[in-house]
């Protein structure tokens, strides 16, 4: 059993002269949640719909499962960005057709999608056709068609894209589960926090390119941390306390300035600087940046809106 | 291929689950039926042509017309009652004259016949201890031709303001449609005659005009030759039955251009709405993204496969039922008519050509289907489709406006010439199979049919794999040629 699950090697792809994604390289290791983060335009679902044999790359190889895509296709589970089902298949009988292209026996594949439609309190409408069950019951017939053949890998387009709150939620406990099963699964978005409470790994794309490949922790790192203050008065002062990069007075109507500190810097020289000047502080806290932070730094430069192209990238 | 069979089955299920698939289905049997019967109801609720003459020379001629209306209804009645006999009476108890007389009503030595047996009410006479019980009574046919004597006014003076009132229906009782005036100088030297009408319903001008040149020959003849009756005169002629020698039933092959004509017709009509459905099944996948999930599932050649062996699927259920339709159709139809049906269908469908037949039927619907399959991948909405679609059904409607000049010679140049096109090689075919083309244009269309549906699935494969992604806009005439013979890697 190999422990790396995907392999894109310098992996490019045109759509005539414009080029969606550009020597592309990352491994995926067995078991991980990876998050795959970019703003419209990045080249997210042109590289997912490559590492699905959807769309052949133009340059580099990618291996899936340690073998080519057409080997293991029965062993990836694809959500599409867009849902896409038979609007008059049942929902067991839309789940179960999927489940049977991926190998699934007719029976069984039956079986085990009325057990998870039960599963995700569904029951009552599995033998309801899709065009008449509400937008979330669909988006959850089409999450349940992604993994009812029990992949090892599972790539998911924008899972969040379109649910409410509650179904939010509902999915990243799904997602959580499907990892604790040893599933690997790589998603991608652009709703930070949903990266920031399932991922173990990001990779950032911006304009086609690898702008950032790491941790959570690693990501943060990448931006100094920031302090905020309170106080009954003008803490200008301290822009001139070693370690501080930048300060912001309050926005009106708010009570916190807004310190950026050099890199390394922990901020006590902040509290040091207050105690000196006899200036009390009715607030303190110093945080890491956070990855909306991170993702907009690293995107904002590269991010000049969405390219016209012919593919949803 | 078990992806693809699959797709198949999924594609199958989808479609004959539609309503459209049962409205479709029975709307072309339903097609048939008000095509065939209803000329038959029209023309035996019609009312009878009154007409008058007016017959300047003493009436002669006017008795000429009335017996050729008699003879006429003579020939209908004769029709009629073989027609019930044929029904309702056991015609194997009758004497065999009679028995072949009403096996046969249409020839001249069965007309003979039934005059010399005493007409209408003799027959009837002598059928009525064989009628099977609950026979129901016979109608007397209504004749085709009524004459009605012409109102004092036209007879007096048959001017165009008389005849005008008179076709206005102004002057009398009767509904006259024509007036036919014989003037007083008609006969073999003069046989100028007017027929005056505003209504031409029917054949009635030429039923007169029959009539009285019928009437002018009997004239010449009697003129050298006194002694032969006038009846022998009207009724001897030439029986010409049809005989075709791939009627082993002795029957004459009536329906033998039509049962080809049928298939090809039938081929044109299955492909192209059982395509239809595909065409837009695939735009509706595109629509929905639903291809996407497929082709994260099989491979563009395995979908591509699924759907055609889908769209095969559908068009086989079609036919059969439309088959077990005309088994219905021809249960309810005469004796005869099934017989001449069953047996043309027996003379085009030989093991010889049945094969050949599925072949051309297949190829036929592969690259139809491969076609409409390929326009709805480059389509983004149902509008794009139609757009591509246009000029397609233009092409693909040309053979049918064909089909009467390949029949009036189903071997000739122009048959030949259009066989050879390849789009066209399965439904050409299969209109000249029946009529024994040359052995080497079987096999060279054959295998011309064989690889253009290969040909036409490969480019389907492409353009699909190429297209069914995209947004764009659907790619020019030829970038679609160049990808028949270029290589892509999907």
């Amino acid at each position: 059993m190999t422990d790396t699950i995907v392999e894109l090697s310098h992996v490019t792809k045109r759509f005539g002269d414009f080029t969606a994604v550009r020597d592309l390289s990352f491994a995926l290791k067995r078991g991980s949640i990876l998050g795959f983060l970019g703003p419209n335009g990045a080249g997210k679902t042109t590289t997912l719909r490559m590492m699905l044999g959807i769309l052949p790359p133009d340059e580099g190889t990618i291996r899936v499962l340690g073998k080519s895509i057409g080997e293991v296709r029965a062993r990836i589970g694809y959500l599409p960005e867009e849902r896409g089902l038979y609007k008059r298949m049942r929902a067991d009988a839309a789940i179960a057709y999927l489940a049977t292209l991926k190998g699934m026996k007719r029976a069984d594949a039956l079986a085990r999608a009325r057990q998870m439609l039960d599963g995700f309190g569904l029951g009552d409408f599995k033998r309801v056709r899709i065009e008449g069950l509400s937008k979330g019951m669909a988006q959850k017939v089409q999450v349940l068609s992604a993994v009812v053949h029990d992949p090892e890998f599972v790539i998911l387009d924008e899972p969040f894209s379109g649910l409410d709150p509650v179904n939010q939620s509902e999915l990243e406990a799904f997602i959580r589960d499907l990892a604790a099963q040893g599933k690997t699964i790589l998603f991608s978005t652009h709703t930070m926090q949903h990266a920031e409470r399932l991922c173990d790994r990001l990779i950032v794309l911006a304009k086609g390119a690898k702008v950032f490949e790491g941790t959570l922790d690693e990501a943060r790192g990448l931006l100094p941390r920031r302090a905020r203050l309170a106080a009954d008065t003008d803490l200008g002062f301290l822009a001139s306390v070693p370690g501080v990069a930048q300060i912001a007075p309050p926005a009106p109507g708010q009570p916190l300035w807004t310190v950026d500190l050099k890199e390394g810097d922990d901020g006590r020289a902040l509290l040091a600087a207050c105690f000196e000047r006899k200036t009390p502080l009715t607030h303190f806290d110093v945080s890491p940046p956070s990855l909306h932070d991170v993702f907009v730094s690293l995107v904002g430069a590269h991010h000049t809106g969405a390219p016209a192209q012919s593919e949803a990238a | 291929m078990n992806r693809a069979f699959l797709i198949a089955r999924q594609e199958f299920i989808k479609y004959v689950t539609r309503r459209g698939f049962f409205i479709s289905i029975l709307m072309f049997p339903l097609w048939i039926v008000v095509v065939t019967l209803i000329p038959q109801w029209t023309a035996g609720s019609d009312s009878p042509r009154i007409f008058t003459i007016v017959d300047n020379t003493g009436g002669t001629w006017r008795e000429a017309i009335l017996t050729a209306i008699a003879r006429d209804n003579e020939s209908r009645d004769l029709a009629a009652l073989a027609h019930y006999a044929g029904g309702f009476a056991d015609v194997s108890k009758l004497p065999p004259a009679t028995a072949s007389m009403l096996a046969h009503p249409d020839t001249q030595a069965s007309r003979r016949l039934f005059e010399k047996a005493g007409g209408l009410d003799a027959v009837r006479a002598q059928l009525q201890p064989h009628l099977k019980p609950g026979a129901p009574p016979f109608t007397v046919p209504m004749p085709r031709y009524v004459y009605a004597a012409p109102p004092p006014d036209l007879a007096r003076s048959p001017d165009a303001k008389t005849i005008a009132a008179a076709l206005a229906r102004e002057s009398g009782p009767f509904e006259i449609d024509a007036v036919v005036v014989v003037p007083s100088g008609f006969g073999p030297s003069a046989p100028q005659a007017d027929f005056w009408s505003t209504t031409p319903r029917g054949n009635l001008r030429g039923f007169v005009d029959d009539a009285l040149s019928n009437a002018l020959r009997l004239a010449a003849v009697r003129a050298i030759a006194p002694n032969v009756s006038d009846r022998e005169l009207l009724t001897d002629g030439a029986d010409l039955e049809s005989r075709n020698p791939a009627h082993t039933d002795g029957s004459s092959g009536a329906f033998d251009q039509g049962v080809p004509i049928a298939l090809a017709i039938i081929l044109f009509v299955v492909s192209v709405m059982n395509s239809s459905v595909l065409l837009q099944g695939v735009v509706e996948e595109k629509s929905t993204r639903m291809i996407e999930v497929l082709l994260s599932c099989a491979t563009p050649r395995e979908i591509t496969t699924g759907k055609l062996v889908g769209v095969i699927a559908v068009a086989l259920t079609t036919l059969l039922i439309w088959g077990l339709a005309l088994l219905a159709m021809m249960a309810l139809a005469s004796h005869e008519t099934a017989a001449l049906v069953f047996s043309s269908l027996r003379a085009a469908a030989t093991l010889q050509t049945v094969p050949l037949l599925l072949v051309f039927f297949l190829c036929g619907l592969l690259i139809y289907g491969s076609l409409f399959l390929a326009i709805g991948s480059m389509a983004n909405s149902l509008a794009d489709a139609q757009s591509l679609l246009g000029p397609s059904m233009l092409i693909l409607m040309l053979p049918n406006l064909m089909i009467a000049g390949v029949m009036a010679n189903p071997n000739g140049p122009l048959a030949t010439g259009l066989s050879w096109v390849p789009i066209y090689t399965p439904f050409f075919m299969m209109l000249r199979i029946s009529s024994h083309p040359p052995v080497w244009q079987l096999w060279g269309t054959t295998i011309l049919a064989l690889v253009t549906t290969a040909l036409m699935i490969i480019w389907t494969g492409r353009v699909f794999a190429n297209n069914v992604l995209t947004t764009e806009r659907p790619p020019a005439l030829g970038v679609l040629v160049g990808r028949l013979f270029r290589r892509r890697g999907a």
